[in-house]
């Protein structure tokens, strides 16, 4: 065929475009422009409301976190929200987060907001370490000291207490008796009594008591002020009572005071079940707050020795201590015993540093 | 005389308004798709809503009425290239749609019997080859303008409608 033919032909091709053909067309058109204009302003509000909910949520975030809460060191934290916070803390700051509304916890005074006492609810606590004020809570009858950790204290009931601990470790101090949990570990402790009617400082009903009463209510200035005027024949000879004593001393900004009370429950009281962890304390005392690392090893060696969940940080602080003290040959022996004994230690990383192993 | 600093840009032509170029070329985009598709009424229609939809959208791009007619023949036969790809993919699952519904009236019954049987030969043609030869054989663009709006240089164009023709001059050789 002619490529004119095939022209003629296609002009036969003609779907008789009509005006009304055309009018349904042109209306067709319109109402799918009507459509996208709705499209368009349905995904504008759309965006718009989003950007308002998560501008809101942003500054709703932001307002409820402007600090961390517990660095407030006048006023009780009761008033402070329920809910975790979601901010990061800075390096160094103490973070209290309530568990509940009904929680009421006052700050301990001369401890600069390092040490609160929990009167009602719970709350969790993030806390760097700090060996030179070491950050307390104090509950009822019991008092629970960080070793550089994130910890609960909970009421459960008028009677009991519960302590859990998330990272680190912490040393419950309770009738008497001290308890060293590690992460993971929770421990229910009773009380002695209804701590809602609890005064909070140096309480009326105590005043003029001994210097025993007042530790233990956590009142530790004012223990340590009635020990100095008592005169050392004030503390009995036993594990308690001397570990209440140098507890008193420490926590109240006298590290040296307690030096003494340790070293009698080491070297007395060898048999005590609280002798272990003395002879830890009295090295973290020496090493951190008197800077006198050769006797720290000692202390530590002696830690070690009484076994137990102490044992791995006592020797990685031995390793520490000799370091310190620059006994470089006994770090480095200590540090490789570390290694044998605890091949996947947690403290590998400061043991290798201060035993001379990197 | 010194040249002057600036140039003056040139006047503004007249904008294109949509209703004038849709009264003026709905007819010829509605013809050029039922020869490219060789389908009837619905076919085309949603082919011509498609094209002035995007005209309506795009007015900013066409100078004036004179070039509108060739942007809306490139943008015809892209939408057509896009639906009879749509319906050879459907063919492979369903029957294939028969091709006696081709809009030719006025068509006598043996010209009718050719442009059914022409359109069962393209069907088997590459699509790019198909709007090519229909362009220059059913329409009787020049081959510029089939370059064009197939959106290919002079030489492709040459060559698919090449390829095209051959197949087709060897169908209808006894014709």
């Amino acid at each position: 065929m002619s490529d004119r033919r095939w022209i003629v032909l296609g002009e036969k091709v003609d779907p008789k475009w009509d005006p009304e053909r055309a009018r349904a067309v042109r209306e067709a058109i319109t109402r799918r422009a009507e459509r996208r204009r709705t499209a368009v302003r349905a995904t504008f509000a759309t965006a718009s409301t989003g950007l308002i909910l998560i501008g809101a949520l942003v500054f709703v975030v932001r307002g409820r976190f402007p600090q961390p809460p517990a660095r407030s060191t006048n006023a009780g934290v009761s008033a402070l929200p329920a809910a975790p916070p979601i901010a990061v803390a800075p390096a160094g700051v103490v973070v209290v987060t309530p568990l509940s509304q009904d929680t009421v916890l006052e700050p301990l005074p001369d401890l600069s907001g390092r040490g609160f006492r929990l009167r009602a609810g719970g709350a969790r606590f993030s806390v760097p370490h700090n060996a030179q004020h070491p950050f307390v809570v104090v509950a009822g009858t019991v008092t629970i000291e960080d070793l550089g950790t994130a910890f609960t204290v909970r009421y459960v009931g008028a009677d009991r207490l519960d302590v859990s601990v998330e990272e680190g470790r912490v040393r419950v101090r309770a009738a008497g008796s001290d308890t060293e949990l590690a992460a993971g570990a929770t421990l229910r402790v009773p009380l002695a009594f209804v701590t809602e009617s609890e005064p909070a400082h140096a309480p009326a009903g105590l005043a003029g008591s001994s210097w025993r009463a007042l530790a233990k209510h956590g009142a530790y200035e004012d223990a340590h002020r009635a020990l100095s005027e008592a005169g050392p024949g004030a503390v009995r000879d036993n594990g308690a009572d001397l570990l209440l004593a140098a507890d008193a001393a420490r926590l109240s900004g006298h590290p040296a005071d307690a030096v003494p009370y340790l070293e009698r429950v080491v070297r007395r009281h060898a048999r005590d079940s609280r002798a272990g962890v003395a002879a830890f304390t009295l090295g973290r005392v020496l090493l951190d707050e008197l800077a006198r690392p050769g006797e720290a090893i000692d202390a530590f060696a002696v830690a070690r020795a009484a076994g137990g969940p102490l044992a791995e940080d006592a020797l990685a602080r031995e390793v520490e201590a000799a370091s310190r003290a620059g006994e470089v040959a006994r770090s480095r022996e200590l540090a490789l015993l570390y290694r044998r004994t605890y091949p996947n230690g947690r403290r590998t990383t400061e043991v290798s540093k201060f035993g001379g192993l990197r | 005389m010194p040249k002057p600093y600036l140039r003056l840009a040139p006047a503004p032509e007249d904008p294109v308004e949509f209703n004038e170029l849709f009264a003026r070329y709905g007819g010829y985009v509605a013809r050029l798709a039922a020869r490219l598709l060789g389908s009837g009424d619905a076919d085309v229609d949603d082919v011509v809503q498609d094209v002035f939809w995007l005209a309506s959208r795009r007015l900013y791009r066409i100078a004036d009425m004179i070039q509108a007619r060739g942007w809306l023949a490139t943008v015809t036969t892209r939408v057509v290239r896009r639906r009879l790809r749509r319906r050879r993919f459907h063919s492979l699952f369903h029957a294939s749609p028969s091709s006696d519904d081709v809009p030719a009236s006025g068509a006598s019954a043996e010209q009718r019997a050719i442009l059914i049987r022409l359109y069962e030969v393209l069907e088997r043609l590459p699509t790019k080859q198909r709007l090519a030869w229909s362009l220059r054989y059913l329409e009787g663009e020049p081959l510029n303008a089939v370059a064009s709006a197939c959106h290919c240089s002079l030489a492709t164009a040459k060559r698919r409608l090449s390829a095209a023709k051959n197949v087709i001059d060897e169908v209808f050789r006894d014709e």
